[in-house]
């Protein structure tokens, strides 16, 4: 089976079941297709119902799905591992989404558990094979002027004497301990070859006495950067990045100040107060303190609306989840700009509209205030505008 | 607008980048910050002990880090040194440019540098923007920083399928030019041929303002170095590239009135007319070889190149639709492929002016434009439709314009 | 023709307060432009008034992505040029002087606000100023970050409690003489003494109470200053300085960053001994064993002499924060601004109940980060 990024696009279908959360689909009922394009591809469908999962390999057309997912596969693969972004993969049209994108975004990550690659079988190391690679991974240049010879006595099973001896810039490695030495290191083969692959920390391994050290200490601390790092063959890049995740959270208390405070006052008495400038008259919707046009302050409250009229508006398909709680809205949603009754041209606001009215909003209808049953004097109590739709006289 | 002479001519002798891709995972701040001050010290020959003075911006929530200058310093190199934090949101790049030019052109510097970085995936993107609102008010109504109100305008202006196919033939221009900047965070390989496709098919955001129209988030820096005339005199390393003047066009935090009836003059057009009318030009369009636009979306990209250029009617439509502003047409747009392309907030406006002077020095490398580049145009976009806008030159010639 | 020298025309000031509840950024900042133009008659006229903005404030204090977007309005920014100095106050008024010496522009209007009070601990924002990995999750703040270095210079200068309590008392006094000044109820020094450690050595009293504020002023080039003040106060020399980050890495008491600020100022100022040739300085005390510690920086004495110089009277021959300093409660970004404030107040003759007589050139200094990691320094003259 053709690999990407270390798996397989079937390995991914088929550790679904074993990754499925019944519990967080006891609402769900769907049939989600999968073509995954290319070597190593194929077709699949998941069918969710009541907290079951049935996954299929699908030969013929994908039918009966209610969201079809298109790629090639090296992009599934990808993706699902993180490795290369959903959204780039969406925008790049390397992934197709038949049906919502959004929905299965939030869909899939509750009903599953990621996937993660499977683990690669360790490649068994001793200690005669990372000797044998010394002088390859020999640093010249990091050794003008050094003379020493390093011995290693490595005990136990895979273990051997082995004396690394460098001078001129260059560096041979004999079988046998030289005398003399430099310096010896004692120690288990198995503790050598741990601190080389990088599994025993060498610090804790000299210092809770796993290596026994004879000779120049210095010249002992000093080996480490005459030779390039040791990579155990066929291993994948080793993942040292630590990931620190805090949610910082500091509480406000914001002043309205007198301005928006009556703005405020107004709602609760499901009225729209704005502010007129004594200089240019524009009506601002929030009042604000001063106009910014005529730079003077801003001291007489007119009411404007209730009504008003649609100058622009936005139907919003991609809602931002919200920061903390990772809530999304429903979609599509319609955000209004409108000129209340009585409010200079310019100065449209936006409010929410009514969904049911969704389809009926154009550019110059009618709105009106949808108030919260009780108003308080705060921002909930405007739930948004619904159409003013009223019969025409004629 | 009276315009004064500048006490002191300024010019641009280093520029480094670090990539922009999403996940910077393998650098800290400091590490990122210093790559890119690295960078600009080799591009101008210079160490960091020629600096007298080090400019910092980025946007601080984004990474949630209070006055991160301070432990930024271990990779700017502030050390010692006088130091300056200015930030203007999605424009501070552009905003770090003009601080630089107005600290060396006061004589009271003689080579600063200035450096913009930002890593948005250490942070919550949609918090930070969410928290630009008024928490009084609209930030409770989550009214998003999306808007497909252009798009609308565009499509009421000129039809659905001359606009929609407008905006696509920009996004895939930006793409093409990405293609050629082995920098740029988003690379996708379109091609023209994918439009009607795309068109149908991007998933919509908000109204026709489509995923693939929207600009990248991207970490990454880049770090500029300014030094006076008499500087350059003595010898640069690289050809200097002049900075002739500069804007800065704010406006206050409401929104909505920009889309009521009877739309004000947009701060693009403010900048434009009045940048150009102070210096002497009177035809943009013919005066500048380069314009780096920061173009958040392929809308309101081919929306302002109206508003910037000073056209009417459906002149930068015809232009588009001739090629006039790709990379071997008459005023190219974006050869570096654009804030669509990378977005590394806090550099993002500083790319812009850093491209414009690559350009100028020929040293763009792959998506370089063929024709010689004398005359460069570079803007930076942010806050609440703010506008930065500045003149970068290959000579010091430009004739001063007498207004007196 | 670009100008050669920039004058502070006018400042206005908005009282410190410990919770301006009933004012949000926006009113504060508008009392402030009203009351700079009440005294300059200055506007925003395209050809003959402000078009070059530099404000000061900051995001986490303000809990706003671009702090300065909430108040274009009443920064007078419409269609203008603004530029938010971040988190330093005194900074704007140097870059600003940088501005008009540019040949950009020959009015420049500061103006900068905060409000401690709105978050619910300063402390946590102040941690949020430390690295994430090391800094910030040990715990590091401003406050024990300045104990440390409390500590080390009460050593170093022989600095005692009576000392700290005298500082403390003697703000005190000036501050109650301070109409913009929060604390201002007299306090005995033996009050100071039994005050409970906030972080030892810096005990509740020693330390600035949570303010908030705001402050204005107009400069202008030579050429123009005569437009809008009779007395203008001349900027002679700005600088700053940043030290290193690690407090480790640090000699907390041996004021790196404030010398250098200070030393190129003094050079801009063509100062040759500012011993012999200041007349007042407002330093920035937020907590009280910093007035002895800012001025050994400012070579006002030498080091480890911050004692003597209290013992031997030299906050009076020096005028030293005649304001009431910093420890009289002022929001910490803008502190700075409330120094060159006072200080240029001063030079004006304006300083009411505080004014002192013969004054020619004074100082106002400011600092940010950790224990002093940075410092800047104006110096002002008539």
């Amino acid at each position: 089976m053709t690999e990407y990024f270390g798996t397989t696009v079937a390995d991914i279908f088929a550790t679904m079941p074993k990754r499925f959360k019944p519990e967080e689909a006891k609402e769900v009922d769907i049939a989600i297709g999968y073509e995954a394009t290319g070597e190593g591809g194929g077709k699949w469908k998941a069918t969710i119902k009541h907290g079951t999962l049935k996954v299929e390999t699908v030969d013929g057309d994908l039918t009966g799905c209610k969201t079809t997912i298109h790629t090639d596969a090296e992009t599934f693969v990808g993706v699902t591992l993180g490795k290369i972004g959903a959204l780039d993969a969406l925008s790049s049209q390397k992934l197709r989404v038949a049906g919502d994108p959004k929905f299965l975004m939030l869909l899939l990550p509750k009903i599953f558990t990621p996937y993660a690659a499977p683990e690669k079988k360790p490649v068994a190391v001793t200690a005669r094979d990372i000797i044998t690679t010394i002088a390859e991974r020999f640093r010249p240049e990091k050794a003008e002027g050094v003379a020493m010879t390093i011995g290693y006595d490595l005990t136990g099973e895979g273990g051997g004497r082995w004396t690394i001896v460098i001078r001129d810039g260059k560096c041979a490695v004999r079988g046998g301990l030289a005398d003399p030495l430099t310096v010896k290191m004692t120690m288990e083969a198995k503790t050598y070859t741990g601190m080389m692959v990088g599994t025993i920390e060498a610090v804790t391994a000299f210092t809770s006495g796993m290596v026994k050290i004879e000779g120049d200490m210095a010249a002992a601390g000093a080996t480490a950067k005459f030779f390039r790092k040791y990579v155990v063959p066929g291993a994948t890049e080793a993942e040292e990045l630590i990931s620190l995740r805090v949610t910082n959270a500091i509480e406000q208390r914001f002043a309205t100040g007198p301005v928006m405070g009556r703005w405020f006052a107004g709602l609760r008495e499901k009225k729209f107060l704005a502010n007129r400038c004594p200089k240019c008259g524009r009506t601002q919707i929030p009042p604000r303190e001063i106009c910014a046009w005529c730079r003077v302050r801003v001291h007489e409250f007119v009411e404007v609306g209730p009504k008003g009229v649609v100058t622009h508006f936005d139907i919003v398909y991609f809602a931002s989840p919200d920061p903390l709680t990772g809530a999304v809205r429903d979609t599509p949603y319609a955000t209004a700009y409108v000129v209340f009754d009585g409010s200079t041209e310019r100065e449209a606001v936006t409010m929410d509209l009514k969904k049911e009215d969704i389809p009926r909003l154009k550019e110059g209808a009618r709105v009106r205030p949808v108030w919260a049953e009780v108003t308080t004097g705060s921002y909930r109590d405007l739930i948004g505008v619904a159409l003013d739709e009223q019969e025409e006289s004629l | 607008m009276k315009m004064h002479a500048k006490n002191r001519n300024v010019a641009i002798i280093g520029i480094g980048q670090t990539s922009f891709s999403s996940h910077k995972e393998d650098q800290n701040q400091v590490e990122m910050v210093q790559e890119a001050v690295i960078n600009a010290l080799a591009d101008a020959g210079l160490k960091i002990g020629d600096i007298d003075c080090i400019v910092h911006g980025n946007m601080e929530l984004f990474e949630m880090q209070f006055a991160p200058d301070l432990w930024h310093s271990l990779g700017t190199g502030a050390y010692g040194k006088d130091e300056y934090r200015i930030t203007t949101g999605g424009t501070t790049g552009a905003t770090l440019v003009c601080a630089a030019d107005n600290l060396v052109a006061s004589g009271l510097y003689g080579t600063v540098l200035a450096i913009g970085m930002e890593k948005l995936q250490e942070g919550n993107t949609t918090g930070g923007i969410t928290n630009m609102a008024d928490p009084l008010w609209f930030r409770n109504l989550q009214t998003g920083a999306l808007t497909g109100t252009t798009a609308q305008e565009m499509i009421d202006e000129f039809g659905e399928e001359r606009a929609k196919r407008a905006a696509m033939r920009y996004r895939i221009m930006m793409d093409k030019h990405a293609m050629l900047n082995p920098r740029a965070h988003r690379r996708f390989g379109l091609e023209y041929s994918q439009m009607e496709d795309l068109m149908a098919n991007s998933p919509p955001l908000v109204g026709e303002l489509r995923l693939i129209h929207m600009c990248s988030q991207s970490d990454g820096a880049c770090a500029m170095i300014f030094t006076s005339e008499e500087k350059v005199k003595q010898g640069t390393k690289n050809p200097p590239v002049w900075i002739r003047d500069h804007i800065q066009v704010h406006r206050e935090e409401t929104i909505p009135n920009l889309f009521g009836f009877n739309k004000p003059e947009m701060t693009h057009h403010c900048a434009a007319r009045t940048l150009f009318a102070r210096n002497g030009i009177q035809d943009p369009v013919a005066y500048f070889d380069v314009f780096e636009m920061y173009d958040p979306s392929a809308w309101w990209a081919v929306d302002w190149l109206r508003e910037f250029f000073l056209l009417t009617g459906d002149e930068h439509l015809r232009m588009l639709e001739a090629g006039d502003f790709d990379l071997d047409g008459t005023i190219p747009i974006n050869p570096s492929g654009g804030v669509i392309a990378s977005n590394p907030i806090g550099a993002t406006a500083m790319l812009r002016p850093a491209e414009a002077a690559l350009q100028i020095r020929g040293d763009a490398g792959g998506h370089q434009i063929k024709k010689e580049v004398r005359h460069a145009l570079a803007s930076g976009f942010g806050g609440t439709f703010w506008t930065v806008l500045m003149i970068l030159e290959k000579e010091l010639n430009w004739q001063e314009v007498n207004h007196d | 023709m670009a100008t050669k020298r920039v004058a502070i025309c006018a400042v206005a000031q908005h009282k410190n307060d410990s919770d301006l509840w009933h004012k949000r950024f926006q009113g504060m900042l508008l009392d402030v432009l009203e009351e700079l133009q009440a005294q300059t008659g200055f506007t925003f006229d395209e050809e003959t008034g402000v078009n070059t903005i530099v404000s000061c404030s900051d995001d986490f204090f303000d809990a706003r992505t671009i702090s300065d977007n909430g108040v274009a309005d009443v920064l007078g920014a419409q269609y203008r040029g603004e530029e938010k100095m971040a988190q330093e106050g005194l900074n704007a008024v140097g870059y600003a002087q940088a501005v008009i010496l540019s040949g950009y522009a020959d009015l420049v209007l500061v103006m900068g606000h905060c409000k401690e009070s709105q978050s619910e601990s300063r402390r946590i924002i102040a941690n949020m100023g430390f690295d994430p990995f090391y800094g910030r999750a040990v715990g590091l703040d401003n406050l024990n970050a300045a104990a440390l270095q409390a500590r080390a210079y009460m050593k170093k200068a022989g600095l005692t409690e009576e000392h700290l309590a005298g500082i403390v008392v003697r703000a005190r006094q000036f501050a109650a003489r301070n109409p913009y000044a929060n604390a201002r109820e007299i306090v005995e020094a033996g009050k100071v003494i039994a005050s409970p450690q906030l972080c030892d050595p810096i005990r509740q009293l020693h330390a600035y109470p949570v303010s908030d504020g705001a402050v204005g002023m107009l400069l202008a080039s030579e050429e123009r200053a005569a437009e809008f003040t009779d007395r203008p106060v001349w900027i002679a020399g700005f600088a700053n300085c940043m030290d290193s980050y690690f407090l480790g890495d640090r000699d907390l008491t041996a004021n790196f960053a404030l010398k250098q600020a200070a030393g190129r100022a003094y050079r801009k100022a063509g100062i040759a001994d500012p011993r012999k040739e200041i007349d007042l300085v407002e330093v920035m005390d937020a907590y009280a064993y910093q007035q002895p510690l800012w001025i050994e920086g400012l070579g006002l004495c030498g080091d480890g002499e911050g004692a003597r110089f209290l013992d031997q009277g030299g906050q009076e021959k020096y005028r030293v924060n005649l304001s009431g300093g910093m420890l009289a409660g002022n929001p910490v970004i803008i502190a700075g601004l409330y120094r060159a404030a006072e200080a240029a107040l001063q030079l004006k003759g304006e300083a009411g109940e505080r004014q002192v007589p013969d004054l020619h050139r004074a100082v106002a200094h400011s600092t940010t980060g950790a224990a002093g990691q940075f410092h800047s320094v104006l110096i002002l003259e008539r």
